[in-house]
């Protein structure tokens, strides 16, 4: 009966989630019917946005490895596509897949000799690596008007918002579904066993450098899909949406949300970008507000906003023991 | 013969951690790799699977040259082996634990495994209901839903080896399986190491505990990384120079 | 031969500050496990602090600067205690803390300073002549006080017992702690002297160059910088380091434009990396 019961509630549970995201869904596609304002409709797209660049984010650390360079990545992937298709006049839906691709090839290019490195050493050096790539914008002035901010980059969609809500709503759907099978699939469970202890995976037969790299790389692809999708939608870029704060700010998204599961960059991203927004009459005050959530996070939810509902449950089934006890005596 | 070790050496900074080994282990027998403390004999398990490169000496396994090869390469071939600090996939279940540990064989490619082809599928099936047959067999099948970090020391002990087991070795090496075990996990472990050995397997093991000899047809006993012995279990147990070098007195009777 | 004796002056005027803070923050990171990301904002503010005493108050510029480290290196105790150590060795929650001290000190720098670009006092003014090649003494001051302090840090690491301490700290914490050395006591010291370090380097910048909220993300980046390329957890590294890139930094301005000089310095780390990612003497971290 015990074995019956549970069979059932998994399978309940494989009906509920589906539901609960097919809900969500719904209700994110019928929201341009109720917002009007511009402005909020573009801060949708921009967590559309930055959860592909934060959950791709997380896909690399399942592999235990640290990457301190992925806004570094999405902007390879935005400066190649808006280059390549501002001076060769190339359509972006060519482009936007090449960015992706740009920022995959260089994310495999330096995945390999940074295989050695583990842990810290390779937060810090990968760090670095994305400081380091961002000046290459400088070297390519000519194109990339780093400085200024490189302008005229053409539209995917026009100039209205509503079009490119849809775009991103579906677009980063499709990036979380891919992500999703990503980690739960036997490729996922090996980036985890190799995290956990690299000396039993490779124990049993997993090629450690061969999965890290696979992390690195999917994780970079998507990320320059984000950067790239971006740039066609911004139409002007400027080098410190991608450099080293812009990076720890993904980071910082992903960790409040929660590294330890699939559902904790999303929520983290949507919260912390959608908070500022919120209480944007406080002004030059809002950091304080990020500022505070982070250290609210980080002193009371160890497992991030995700650990949030269970943290209140546990509190609540606190609370009634000691009633209990106090009743009773 | 199944391994054969030939002059294996290996320094470390101007340390000989293990020196001029020579050892030979046959198909289905059971090989006691003993010693003192220090002695070498977890190097040697580094060096055979990988861990390790050896500066001096030759590894051929199954007519095959393997020195110096990658870990997973040498795991490719069919050599398993267990860790003497058993380090775990802690926070998967213990089911998880060996089904993440059927890399190999069978092997579904990335991309069948990413899109769940029909073949990726019934890989998996199969590996599930195999990964069940193991942990039964080291008795792990009763907390096969506990996470691995949950479980007592002799118990992770095991399932250091059904992971090793789901590789589907053909050399098993097993580094102190009965270190920090209470009497009923060491016999627990050692009917499972029989029935392990009885279904075919070559097994080298590391131990201390002195029960373990009874189980092995051969012993190999080395101190500072030099063989100073070797033999029936009989035999070695009355090697004077063993005695010295190892047992102590107390050990003898 | 005046350019060559200005371009050295200015290489070991960079280098010896961008090795303050960068030995600050190796120093957190060999005894502490942390990646401090904060460690350039509390530069800024040391800079900040020491300007608030000695413009807005008046004060005598030396008693600022030393008024200025001590504030910063008690701000460096509370670090410790209240930011660090709850999470030693967790590498997540480490960083989110750091990022939201950057956010709370440079906000707060933003909301007082707005727009304005400020320069502390020079420290020695006027013009010291060697020869035919003039130096500003405000240059020389900042140099020799940079590579004092070096200098007693070097000693102190080597030649005294708490440097000692730190060394067995950072080699194995467990090991140092089994000997009866108290590891907090000694990672509060190593937090009080990094702070400290790095508020006199933004003080002597702050009087070299100029402040703004900004500087402290860019002296960031050179203290990675150094840290990486001399192999973290190496002094002799972070030296080596902080005179390649002071020297770069220092002479190819003079020669190309600024972008393309930083593009080819990071150009040549990044090159190194892929071929040596543990740095110029870093150990193999296998």
């Amino acid at each position: 009966m015990d074995v019956m019961d549970k069979q059932l509630s998994i399978r309940n549970r494989n009906l509920t989630k589906p539901a609960v995201y097919a809900g969500l869904i719904v209700i994110l596609s019928l929201l341009p019917l109720l917002i009007k304002s511009p402005y909020w409709l573009h801060v949708f797209i921009l967590i559309f946005i930055y959860i592909i660049a934060t959950v791709s984010l997380r896909v690399i650390t399942t592999s235990g490895q640290f990457p301190l360079a992925h806004a570094a990545f999405m902007g390879i992937g935005a400066y190649t596509s808006a280059v390549v298709s501002k001076e060769l006049g190339w359509t972006p839906w060519l482009t936007i897949p090449l960015g992706a691709l740009a920022a995959m090839v260089i994310g495999i290019l330096i995945a390999y000799p940074f295989a050695r490195l583990r842990a810290i050493y390779y937060a810090v050096v990968s760090l670095f690596f994305g400081i380091g790539v961002l000046q290459i914008l400088f070297v390519f002035e000519k194109w990339t008007n780093a400085y200024g901010g490189l302008i005229g980059i053409p539209y995917l969609l026009g100039a209205t918002k509503v079009p490119y809500y849809y775009f991103f709503l579906g677009l980063t759907s499709l990036c979380l579904l891919a992500l999703y099978r990503f980690e739960f699939c036997r490729i996922g469970t090996n980036l985890k066993a190799i995290a956990q202890s690299y000396m039993v995976a490779s124990s049993v037969g997993i090629n450690e450098a061969r999965y890290r790299v696979i992390a690195v790389a999917v994780g970079c692809f998507f990320v320059g899909l984000a950067g790239a999708t971006y740039a066609h939608y911004n139409v002007v870029l400027s080098y410190t949406s991608f450099d080293m704060l812009a990076t720890l700010w993904l980071v910082l998204y992903a960790i409040v949300g929660g590294m330890g599961s699939f559902a904790g960059p999303i929520i983290g991203t949507a919260v912390l970008m959608v908070v500022p927004e919120l209480f944007r009459e406080l002004k030059e005050f809002v950091p304080f507000l990020s500022a505070g959530i982070l250290l609210v996070v980080v002193f009371l939810m160890p497992q991030g906003l995700v650990g949030l509902p269970q943290l209140v449950r546990s509190w609540i089934v606190r609370r009634r023991e000691r009633k209990a006890i106090t009743h009773a005596s | 013969m199944l391994l054969e070790i030939d002059g294996l050496t290996k320094h470390f900074g101007g340390l000989a951690a293990v020196s001029r080994l020579d050892m030979q282990v046959n198909k289905g027998e059971i090989v006691g790799l003993i010693g003192p403390n220090g002695a070498g004999k977890t190097t040697v398990f580094n060096l055979v699977t990988g861990f390790l490169q050896p500066t001096r000496g030759k590894v051929v396994f199954d007519g095959k040259n393997i020195t110096g090869k990658k870990p997973h390469v040498i795991a490719e071939l069919g050599i398993g082996r267990t860790f003497q600090l058993n380090p775990l996939f802690a926070d998967f279940t213990v089911l998880k634990n060996v089904v993440a540990s059927f890399h190999l064989r069978p092997k579904s490619s990335l991309l069948a495994t990413y899109f769940n082809t029909a073949t990726y599928r019934r890989n998996e099936a199969y590996i599930l209901e195999q990964s069940r047959e193991i942990l039964q067999l080291v008795g792990l099948d009763t907390v096969s839903d506990e996470l691995a970090k949950n479980l007592p020391h002799g118990y992770q002990k095991m399932l250091g080896m059904a992971r090793a087991l789901a590789i589907k070795p053909r050399l098993l090496l097993l580094d102190e399986p009965l270190a920090g075990m209470n009497p009923d996990e060491i016999d627990f472990s050692m009917a499972a190491i029989k029935k392990t050995r009885q279904q075919g397997m070559t097994i080298v093991l590391v131990e201390h505990n002195m029960q373990i000899m009874d189980l092995c047809d051969r012993v190999v006993v080395i101190n500072f990384g030099h063989k100073i012995a070797e033999g029936l279990p009989g035999e070695v147990r009355r090697n004077e120079e063993v005695i010295r070098a190892y047992f102590g007195g107390e050990y003898v009777a | 031969m005046e350019l060559a004796v200005i371009s050295l002056v200015n290489t070991l005027v960079l280098a010896s500050m961008y090795i303050l803070v960068a030995l600050g923050f190796a120093l957190l990171f060999s005894i502490m496990g942390i990646l401090n990301f904060a460690h350039g904002a509390v530069y800024m503010i040391g800079g900040y602090i020491c300007y608030g005493f000695a413009v807005q108050l008046g004060i005598n510029l030396w008693l600022s600067l030393l008024l200025a480290v001590l504030i910063v290196a008690s701000f460096g105790l509370f670090l410790e205690k209240f930011c660090f150590r709850p999470f030693s060795g967790n590498f997540d929650r480490t960083i989110v803390v750091c990022i939201g001290v950057i956010l709370i000190l440079e906000t707060t720098v933003n909301l007082l300073v707005g727009y304005n670009v400020w320069s502390i006092p020079e420290f020695a003014s006027g013009i010291i002549r060697i020869g035919a090649i003039h130096l500003s003494a405000e240059r020389l001051i900042t140099f020799i006080i940079g590579g004092a302090l070096l200098l007693i840090m070097v000693w102190v690491i080597n030649g005294t017992r708490t440097g000692q301490q730190m060394q067995a700290v950072s080699q194995d914490p467990e090991g140092a702690a089994l000997q009866g050395i108290s590891i907090h006591r000694v990672s509060a010291l190593a937090c009080f002297t990094a702070c400290g370090l790095a508020a006199v380097a933004g003080s002597l910048m702050g009087a070299y160059l100029s402040l703004t909220p900004f500087m402290g993300s860019q002296m960031l980046v050179k203290a990675l910088q150094l840290v990486i390329l001399g192999g973290l957890g190496s002094i002799g590294g972070i030296f080596f380091a902080g005179l390649v890139v002071g020297a770069i930094d220092a002479t190819l301005p003079l020669f190309i434009s600024g972008a393309a000089s930083q593009a080819i310095a990071f150009g040549i780390i990044v090159v190194l990396l892929l071929f040596r990612p543990q740095g110029f003497f870093g150990r193999k971290s296998g």
